[in-house]
């Protein structure tokens, strides 16, 4: 397998008012293509963050990618050209957003909406773009798909919303689909429906994936590989079902406990994870879950931990191996 | 599109109810004037003609109760010498009016020309310059160019009328000379009037070009230029101000980081996705400005010497014409709720959400 992205130490700040916010401090991941990774973590630890300075979408002011590369097929996405970025926008990396409605123009139609991406980037006239935006609707399962490119989103359900949104990312036929919380806003069926769409979709065109999420469950049945957001850093990135079976990190094991198991016969109560997420005025020194962990130890007060491997296929950023309670 | 046609019928059957109401209240708020003011402006010499007033008053029954002064008004009244009823709003006469000289229908037809004019040459630099600077004013959020926008646009949203337009016509006028106040100079209104000049539209500068004399329409900009900036900066101020935060508005929408990221170049963004919502709240206001302009500015119009609805407004009023200025209140309601009826029809065409409501 050929790796198309590979993201190294990526830093982005906010300035506020109130003083910088160290939103992403040293992300670093790898993608194969065709392979699906899973990006977890609680609103604002820094994953949407993450994939937006990577492609540059961050609004600058107040964003900056302070460090870091983003290099997609070898080439930096973080130091090309406003130009060249434009062309690999849309075109070779494709996003999905979260909330269906606000990020479809109200204004315009969905078939000009959807056929756009094919227009600027394969320069292809408005008959041809229409044609090919009504069969990647049928693909995704807009019915009369052909008599809807003249309706407008607002005539969408939410369901039918996110496949529209869908269809529009894939129409380019992009090597990575970067998909943002794209069930968040919706109901449990049709999430399902959305999951289940991806999956096949990803069968017959074989672009990779990152799908960024808080919820543990759907990241289950999708992803080959997952990496776990906190504080802006990742704290523990590996194969699924390593994660799930042997989670090493105190956050992994935090949220995997707070979720409800079908196969638990005796009716616990969920464990919440005390505390607050880090506000990040300042680049952590010390372990950003520190507040939180019930593990922690003095090292964890002075020094943040990085990611480091405990197998091939398993890394973790913590100081403490939960299973001993003791430093690693 | 037939809810479209529904709503537009259900606008026009409401349209008379609403120029209605608008007569009982105009007519009401005029005669708290006593019917010694109403009658003074038709006797001359009133010390020397004692009783000229009451006779007036008794013959046309202006102390009646209002009600049957407003019936009257409405419907007209019966001639006893031919038995023909003369007047009545309802009827579609407003009246004749002793400030012009005429009816009020032919004051208004008089006058009105040149406040379209103005109008029209005021709407044109409005709505381009305060669109266009609004969203440069908006995609520049914040630098300099913004803030001397800002600084700019407040300072027109403040200065009140009188004080601007005397302020250019103090310093263009009086000091410099370069544009005279009027419509027209002497030798251009003799041509005018003359029969080679053939008066199409009564708008001094259009005619002119439609005559092609070159002069005349030269002459016409020149009287134009005080009274076109005065209420052009005026209203363009207000309308950068609603365009600038209508654009910075939409520029924060999530689906203006869809646009970028498909790919489209930032000014794509701007034209394609940003502007057709930016502008949705503008064509609302600029298209009040725009009726607000064609009732006649008043102010403007005395300062600048300008015969049009707003002078004629003013004149009526300084001399008590009650007659006049309920039929300038009439045609200004039906110009405004017409406006009205306009800029509802085009938000439905601009706004895919309202048009299938």
């Amino acid at each position: 397998m050929t790796e198309i992205l590979s993201v190294q130490g990526l830093e982005t700040q906010f300035r506020t008012r109130e003083g910088i916010v160290h939103a992403v401090n040293g992300v670093s991941f790898n993608l194969d293509e065709g392979e699906t990774l899973g990006i977890v973590g609680e609103s604002g630890c820094g994953k949407s963050v993450s994939v937006m300075s990577m492609l540059r979408l961050i609004p600058s002011p107040p964003g900056q990618v302070v460090a870091g590369k983003a290099l997609y097929q070898g080439k930096d996405l973080l130091k090309m050209t406003d130009d060249e970025i434009r062309h690999v926008r849309g075109a070779q990396i494709s996003m999905v957003f979260q909330d269906p409605m606000t990020f479809f123009n109200p204004v315009l139609t969905i078939g000009k909406q959807v056929s756009e991406p094919l227009e600027i980037h394969n320069g292809m006239n408005k008959k041809m773009a229409y044609e090919r935006a009504a069969k990647v609707l049928e693909m995704v399962g807009i019915p009369k798909a052909k008599e809807r490119l003249e309706d407008y989103p607002h005539q969408f359900s939410g369901g039918m919303r996110q496949r529209v949104m869908i269809a529009m990312a894939l129409i380019t036929n992009p090597q990575l689909l970067i998909a943002d919380e794209p069930t968040t806003a919706l109901d449990v069926t049709i999430q399902a429906q959305i999951v289940e769409l991806v999956q096949r979709l990803r069968e017959e065109l074989g672009m990779a994936i990152i799908w960024i999420t808080h919820d543990l469950g759907i990241i289950a049945g999708l992803a080959k590989r997952v990496a776990v957001m906190y504080g802006g850093c990742i704290v523990e990135e590996a194969e699924v079902k390593e994660l799930y079976a042997n989670p090493m990190h105190p956050y992994t094991r935090g949220l995997l406990g707070s979720l409800p198991r079908m196969d638990e016969s005796d009716h616990r109560r969920l464990v919440s994870i005390d505390g607050m997420p880090p506000i990040l005025m300042e680049k952590p020194k010390s372990c950003p879950f520190l507040s939180r962990c019930t593990y922690a130890v003095d090292h964890c007060k002075t020094e943040n931990p990085a990611l480091k491997s405990l197998s091939p296929n398993h890394k973790v950023a913590c100081w403490v191996d939960p299973n001993t309670g003791r430093e690693f | 599109m037939s809810s479209m046609l529904s709503f537009i019928i259900r606008r026009l059957l409401i349209l008379p109810l609403l120029l209605i109401a608008v007569t009982i209240l105009i007519f009401s708020m005029l005669s708290m004037l006593t019917p010694y003011e109403r009658v003074s402006l038709y006797v001359k010499d009133i010390p020397k003609r004692q009783g000229a007033m009451e006779g007036l008053i008794k013959k046309y029954g202006l102390d009646d109760p209002v009600p049957v002064q407003y019936w009257r008004w409405m419907a007209g009244t019966k001639n006893p010498d031919t038995g023909e009823i003369e007047g009545g709003v309802l009827r579609g006469n407003l009246g004749w009016s002793k400030t012009g000289k005429g009816t009020v229908w032919e004051v208004i037809g008089r006058r009105l020309p040149a406040t379209a004019e103005l109008a029209l040459w005021t709407a044109i630099p409005m709505i381009g310059i305060g669109i266009y600077l609004g969203v440069v004013s908006a995609v520049n959020h914040n630098k300099l160019l913004d803030q001397i926008l800002r600084v700019f646009s407040i300072v027109g949203w403040s200065i009140p009328v009188f004080v601007f337009g005397l302020i250019v016509l103090l310093f263009f006028y009086a000091k410099l000379g370069w544009f005279p106040p009027g419509r027209l100079s002497d030798w251009a209104s003799q041509v005018v009037q003359s029969s080679q000049f053939i008066r199409y539209t009564n708008m001094n500068s259009i005619d002119a070009l439609l005559n092609g004399r070159l002069d005349i329409f030269r002459d016409a900009v020149r009287h134009l230029v005080l009274p076109v900036i005065t209420l052009a900066y005026l209203d363009w101020a207000y309308l950068l101000r609603v365009t600038r935060s209508s654009m910075l508005d939409t520029l924060n929408q999530d689906y203006m980081t869809t646009a970028r990221a498909k790919g489209l170049s930032e000014n794509k963004v701007i034209r394609r996705h940003a502007l057709p919502n930016a502008l949705i709240p503008v064509v609302t206001v600029g298209a009040l400005m725009l009726i607000g302009l064609l009732n006649g500015v008043v102010i403007t119009e005395t300062i600048f010497n300008i015969p049009g609805m707003g002078s004629f407004l003013a004149e009526s009023a300084i001399s008590l014409d009650v007659i006049s200025v309920l039929g300038i209140t009439m045609f200004n309601c039906l110009i405004l709720l017409v406006g009205n009826l306009i800029v509802d029809i085009l938000y439905g065409v601009i706004d895919p959400r309202i048009r299938l409501r």
